[in-house]
This record gives structure tokens, C-alpha cells and sequence, in this order.
């Protein structure tokens, strides 16, 4: 059982997080710069309030994972825009396989290049290589081929609010022709960060960016024996 | 035995049309959806999340005919566009690893930026391209 006093702890930075949120959304259509995103701005108000408080994140998530616990309704809610434009998927479905089939290979060589380049030891290295995916997807591989699960998911918080800034940034340098591209660079670059980002940006991009991260996801669980296994050898 | 049936006939009704209107409604079944997806994961021991599971539920109940877009639409459409809120707390987890506060962590953040511009180009690239070549195959198909 909680005691009152946790559970007015928990009202309080639920509030705060809510609040911070609401404001730094408001900022952000009145600027609409990349660092100015609730996902970049929100956080450094918490974290500000956090450290005046002297708040540890192992409390402060106790209070507020029940906010994190509505991506996965949020996951859910995705069957409606991808049902709308099923003719527009069923048409296209090769480019989004194609997209995600290179996007995939692309994400574990370059960790495993850069992560070699800057000499991260292992079991960093090791964590660093499924960013590219939803969290709970991220983890579950991470704790397959030997990365630390934890590790892993605050690569991937920063995979999400780094990508979904430089997901439009791309857009401004690359002339993409079809709504596809434009949406499966933000659904695999940067999961769900990204696929908020490009309902922002449009709602087919959305749709595609939605349907991209989960096929990105269930693709790299299926690989993870064989990433697992290439990489035992390749270590030995 | 009548009266009874079309009272139950009125409620069913009366629900559904609450259930178009009432944003509160279509959250609470789009949270039964996804619980009902962790059941599924569960049991199954299948190896994808719950909101997965569940979202695929939606879908063959949509494709089945069994539940109408808009009875869910309204309540998707909040979830999906406060979306980034839900990740808020969890980017507080920097909070715990202060070791990346220094040169270690502007070389993994350097890592992450590089690979998410190399994912991103190569993905959109690589999309580009196929659609391209559809276009120009359906092209050659209709001429």
C-alpha cells in the first residue's frame, strides 16, 4: 500500500510533467524551432525542477510511468490511420519492405561502425545497436544479444528527440517525391518521437511513419538470432 | 420476453452512439484493446509489445467489420497527437547516467547523430527509389 503522501507526490509530477508539456507546446507553435519541441524543451523543465528538488529519476518514474504506459494505447490507436489508408499501403507495400529492409541494415552497421570508430567497449556497443526501434521492442533485443536493456532505452529516448529534429532537417536538404519516403525516414530513424513528428508534418506521413516503426520493430525481433549469432562469430 | 429484447436492443444501440460521441468511451476501449493485447503476448509468448497485439486486434476487427472507424476514431486521434507527452518521463533517465555527461557522451552522442542521419537518408533514399520504379512499371504497364 501508498501512503498519502506518495500518492500526492505522484499527483505532483504527473502535474509538472503534464504542465510543462502543455507550455513548452504552446512555445513551440509560437516558434516552431526543432530545439524548441515538446520533446527537447519539456524535458530540461523537469529535469530543471528535478534538480532544485532534489528528485531522483527512480522516484520520479515510480510517479509518472503511467504516462509512459499510454504508448502503448497510443500503439494501438495506429490501426485507425493505417486502416484509412490501407489502398494507399496495399498499392505501395514494396517500397515500405524495401525502405525497411535497408533502413534496418543500415542502423545495425552504422552503430556497430561508429560505435567501433569512437571505441565504446562492448557491452555499450552492444546496447547501442537496436536504437533505432521502439522501446519495448529495443530492449527485449538488446537483452538478447547481451546489451544492457536499460542502457538501451535512454539510447533510444535520445534516438527519438535527436531524430525527429533531424528528420525535418533532411527534409529541407532531400526533395522527396512520395509521401512514403517522407514518412518510413521518420517511422525508422526515429520510432515513435518520429512518428509524432511526421503526423505534424502530414497525416499520410503519420500513417506511414506508424506503419514503418512497427514493421521495423517485429522485422528486428525476428532477425535478433541471426544478428546474435553473426556477431558470436565475428567476436571469436 | 419482447419488452426485454428490445431493451436490450436499445442499450446496444444507445452505446453505440454514445461510443461515436464520447471521446472518454473510445479511450477506455482502446485501453481495453491494448490490455487485451498483453493478454494475447502473454499467453502466446509471442515476442512483440502489447500495443502491438493490439493494434493488430483493431485491425482485424476493422477489416472484419465487427467495429466501425469511427467508433474509435475520435479517442485515436487524441492518443496519437499528444503522443510526444509519453515520452517526457522517460528522457528524465539521463538523470541516472551523469557518466555520459562528459567526453563519453558526446562521443555516443555523436554515434546516435550520425546513424540517425545515415538510417533516415538511406531509408528515404531506398523508398524513393522503389516507388520511383513502381511508378515507371505501371507506366510502362498502362502504355
Amino acid at each position: 500500500m501508498h501512503t498519502a503522501e506518495w500518492w500526492l507526490a505522484g499527483a505532483f509530477w504527473s502535474a509538472v510533467t503534464i504542465v510543462f508539456y502543455l507550455i513548452s507546446k504552446r512555445i513551440h507553435r509560437r516558434f516552431g524551432l526543432w530545439w524548441t519541441s515538446p520533446l527537447m524543451l519539456a524535458p530540461i523543465f523537469v529535469i530543471i525542477l528535478a534538480l532544485l528538488l532534489h528528485q531522483s529519476y527512480g522516484s520520479y518514474i515510480g510517479h509518472t510511468h503511467w504516462l509512459v504506459s499510454l504508448l502503448g494505447p497510443a500503439t494501438v490507436a495506429f490501426a485507425i490511420p493505417i486502416w484509412e489508408r490501407r489502398v494507399l499501403i496495399g498499392r505501395y507495400w514494396p517500397v515500405l519492405v524495401a525502405g525497411v529492409l535497408a533502413g534496418s541494415a543500415t542502423a545495425m552497421v552504422s552503430a556497430w561502425l561508429l560505435a567501433n570508430f569512437f571505441g565504446l567497449d562492448r557491452s555499450l556497443r552492444l546496447s547501442l545497436l537496436p536504437r533505432s526501434m521502439s522501446t519495448p521492442f529495443a530492449m527485449t533485443v538488446s537483452g538478447d544479444i547481451g546489451g544492457i536493456p536499460e542502457l538501451t532505452a535512454v539510447f533510444v529516448v535520445l534516438t527519438g528527440v535527436f531524430g525527429a529534429a533531424l528528420g525535418e532537417l533532411i527534409l529541407a536538404l532531400i526533395p522527396l517525391r512520395s509521401v512514403i519516403a517522407r514518412g518510413s525516414l521518420f517511422g525508422m530513424g526515429a520510432h515513435g518521437a518520429g512518428v509524432a513528428k511526421a503526423t505534424e508534418i502530414g497525416a499520410d506521413e503519420g500513417a506511414v511513419a506508424g506503419l514503418v516503426m512497427v514493421l521495423a520493430g517485429v522485422f528486428n525481433v525476428l532477425m535478433a538470432p541471426f544478428v546474435l549469432h553473426l556477431l558470436r562469430t565475428s567476436l571469436r | 420476453m419482447f419488452s426485454f429484447q428490445i431493451s436490450a436492443k436499445r442499450i446496444v444501440v444507445s452505446l453505440r452512439r454514445n461510443l461515436r460521441q464520447r471521446m472518454s468511451l473510445q479511450l477506455a476501449l482502446l485501453l481495453g484493446f491494448w490490455m487485451a493485447g498483453s493478454l494475447l503476448v502473454h499467453l502466446g509468448r509471442l515476442p512483440i509489445p502489447a500495443g502491438i497485439a493490439g493494434m493488430f486486434l483493431v485491425l482485424a476487427m476493422l477489416a472484419t467489420g465487427r467495429i466501425s472507424l469511427r467508433s474509435l476514431s475520435k479517442g485515436a486521434g487524441l492518443l496519437i497527437s499528444e503522443m510526444l507527452l509519453f515520452f517526457v518521463p522517460a528522457v528524465l533517465a539521463v538523470l541516472d547516467h551523469r557518466e555520459f555527461l562528459g567526453l563519453l557522451g558526446l562521443k555516443l552522442l555523436a554515434a546516435i547523430l550520425v546513424g540517425i542521419f545515415a538510417v533516415m537518408c538511406v531509408t528515404a533514399l531506398t523508398a524513393d527509389l522503389c516507388f520511383w520504379l513502381m511508378r515507371r512499371g505501371e507506366g510502362y504497364a498502362h502504355s
